[in-house]
């Protein structure tokens, strides 16, 4: 009799575990996913908290990848993947941050050869915890041979984090149902960072690049609504991430011509083009500018646009335009954008020490 | 074209359904289905198989061997060309990477080799097909020139993994069983499982349960239709998955 419950038993789990959707979807909120390192480290309180912001591009550095620049490759060998994200964890060690908010990291991805950046960072760091949203799951993407994905956002944490949320963005409106069916699902993810005696959220955001309709002006709005709602409830936040939309004050706002992989891709005439035009966006951020403190103030960049820079696509080594942020509720001071970090992703860290009241 | 990458798929899928048991298919009888090889015997009394996916020609012959107490016993040789069918996934609608290229399985930056491989197998069977009938079956199989083959130029999906796994692994060791039984005039239904083991692979195993049930309207016509039941290992670590499976076969 057992031996046959068993049966039934191993057949029945056997085929829910078969189950396991195509495409993974996400409820408007739903649990991030919990990790930890290998070996927890202690740490005291800190009346200064080192917060950081980085894309680190899935781990593949500056290679010429194809679908996010001119590159012929979309599978990146696990040599060139831990190559990489030897020097991501290096800067993370060297600057001694207490918490870094990560965008574009995968954990069970073929183009990264499935190394899972999430626990591999955990381990070569001296972060604890980490919070983690995937914004793409698909057991198989149709095209280029991209193959399974699995890449999301992630809130590294010396300190144990607690209440973490994957918080949905709208879908973009400009593509048809196939595409948007197989294609990114933004998120926020948010987690209380239980620092002993002043806990407070950490908020990590990636939004739309791409998009030709007004999809990524719901995701500042979301993106900010999710902020107010923490602020609302009394704690403090500090918040970053790629938000994919350059300062109100920037003096360039088209990069069309400079984006393109050869001569003659780009044609002003042609309809929009997503993800090198800010121009009608350059006021989108004024909100977040006039509620919450940057790390890098308005005036900052004013002085020294270059200096600010955080972006380059693809290959390209000389940043043009910044679209990392971080932000807060309190203050920041000593707020650095890391240039010499511009050869580990086609993103550079902002770091900021963030002063606990 | 989206139907014919689907096709491709369900060719994979579906090589593997006919009735694989140690006799050989009746004389001047041909065979095909949709999704299986067309077989016919052969002057000299063995059976030959064709895959018609032209992209993969695979040929098989299968031969009686004498019996094993009371198993008839056959031999089966297969010898399978994958390289035009993998470079056809690789793009599908002839588009460039980055356009994007739809439907591609195989990222285009890896180069495809001219490959082959050859497999052997021994098929045993005991019992009729009426008060059922058991066959067991165990095999292996070696690949040519598939040291040039990229390794993380997987497919890394149930039923195809397996079958491509001896490119990229040079080795691939098989087994399999089924029981096939009448229960009405025109229904029968058969339980069958296979067995891969992929030795230096990422990924090492992979099991498939299938059970049909077959409706024979005539001798020239009969549909099948069931479930398979994968549970393997992949370059990305293990996996179940549930398939419904469908076939139309034809004989003349």
């Amino acid at each position: 009799m057992k031996i046959k419950y068993f049966i039934n038993s191993l057949f029945i789990s056997l085929f829910l575990s078969g189950c396991d959707p195509l495409v993974t979807t996400f409820d408007e909120v739903e649990d991030a996913v919990m990790y930890q390192s290998n070996i927890i480290k202690e740490y005291p309180a800190k009346e200064s908290i080192s917060v950081m912001t980085w894309n680190i591009r899935f781990g593949v550095a500056r290679l010429d990848f194809a679908l996010d620049a001119c590159g012929d490759r979309v599978i990146i060998s696990k040599d060139e993947v831990i190559t990489s994200l030897e020097g991501i964890a290096k800067k993370i060690n060297d600057l001694n941050v207490d918490v870094v908010l990560m965008q574009e990291v995968d954990v069970q991805s073929k183009r990264s050869s499935y190394v899972d950046q999430v626990q591999w960072l955990l381990n070569k760091t001296g972060m604890n915890y980490g919070a983690y949203a995937s914004k793409w799951k698909s057991q198989i993407i149709l095209a280029d041979g991209i193959g399974r994905v699995d890449a999301g956002n992630l809130i590294l944490s010396k300190w144990k984090l607690e209440e973490p949320k994957r918080h949905q963005l709208p879908l973009r409106g400009d593509q048809d149902g196939l595409t948007q069916l197989f294609y990114l699902r933004r998120n926020v993810v948010t987690a209380k960072v239980d620092m002993p005696g002043t806990p407070f959220f950490a908020v990590n955001a990636h939004l739309t690049a791409f998009a030709t309709d007004d999809t990524k002006q719901k995701h500042i709005s979301g993106f900010k609504n999710i902020l107010d709602d923490i602020v609302l409830s009394g704690y403090s936040f500090v918040a970053g991430g790629d938000l994919n939309a350059i300062p109100p004050n920037a003096t360039k706002s088209n990069f069309c011509f400079e984006d393109q992989c050869s001569l003659g891709d780009y044609d002003p005439n042609d309809d929009k083009k997503g993800g090198c035009d800010f121009t009608e966006e350059i006021t989108w951020l004024n909100d977040l500018y006039g509620n919450y403190e940057p790390a890098i103030t308005l005036e900052q960049y004013r002085i020294n646009e270059l200096k600010h820079y955080t972006h380059s696509p693809g290959g390209k080594l000389d940043l043009d335009r910044k679209l990392d942020y971080l932000w807060t509720n309190t203050s920041w001071s000593n707020g650095q954008t890391h240039q010499t970090a511009t050869t580990l992703s086609d993103h550079i860290p902002i770091t900021a020490d963030w002063v606990v009241e | 074209m989206r139907k014919a990458c689907l096709f491709f798929i369900f060719s994979f899928i579906s090589a593997q359904w006919s009735a694989e048991s140690a006799y050989l298919i009746e004389n001047n009888r041909k065979e095909v289905g949709f999704f299986t090889p067309f077989k016919m015997r052969i002057n000299n009394g063995s059976e030959i198989g064709i895959h018609k996916f032209l992209l993969m020609p695979s040929v098989s012959f299968k031969q009686e061997i004498p019996m094993y107490n009371t198993w008839k016993m056959a031999r089966k040789f297969r010898i399978e060309y994958p390289t035009p069918g993998l470079k056809w996934i690789q793009s599908p609608l002839g588009k460039e990477m980055g356009e994007p290229n739809m439907f591609s399985l195989i990222s285009s930056q890896f180069e495809i080799p001219h490959m082959l491989s050859f497999y052997a197998q021994m098929i045993g069977t005991k019992g009729t097909v009426k008060s059922g009938q058991l066959s067991l079956r165990a095999g292996a199989g070696i690949a040519l020139n598939g040291k040039n083959l990229s390794d993380d130029a997987t497919i890394d999906l149930p039923i195809i993994y397996p079958r491509l796994s001896v490119y990229y692994n040079d080795f691939i060791i098989e087994s399999g069983g089924q029981y096939f039984r009448q229960f009405t005039d025109r229904l029968y239904y058969l339980i069958d499982y296979d067995m891969y083991f992929m030795p230096g692979g990422v990924g090492r195993y992979a099991f498939e349960q299938q059970t049909l049930l077959v409706w024979q309207k005539s001798n020239k016509l009969h549909l099948s239709f069931g479930y398979k039941l994968i549970v393997g290992e992949y370059p990305f670590g293990g996996q179940a998955h549930l398939l419904p499976t469908i076939n139309l076969k034809f004989g003349w």
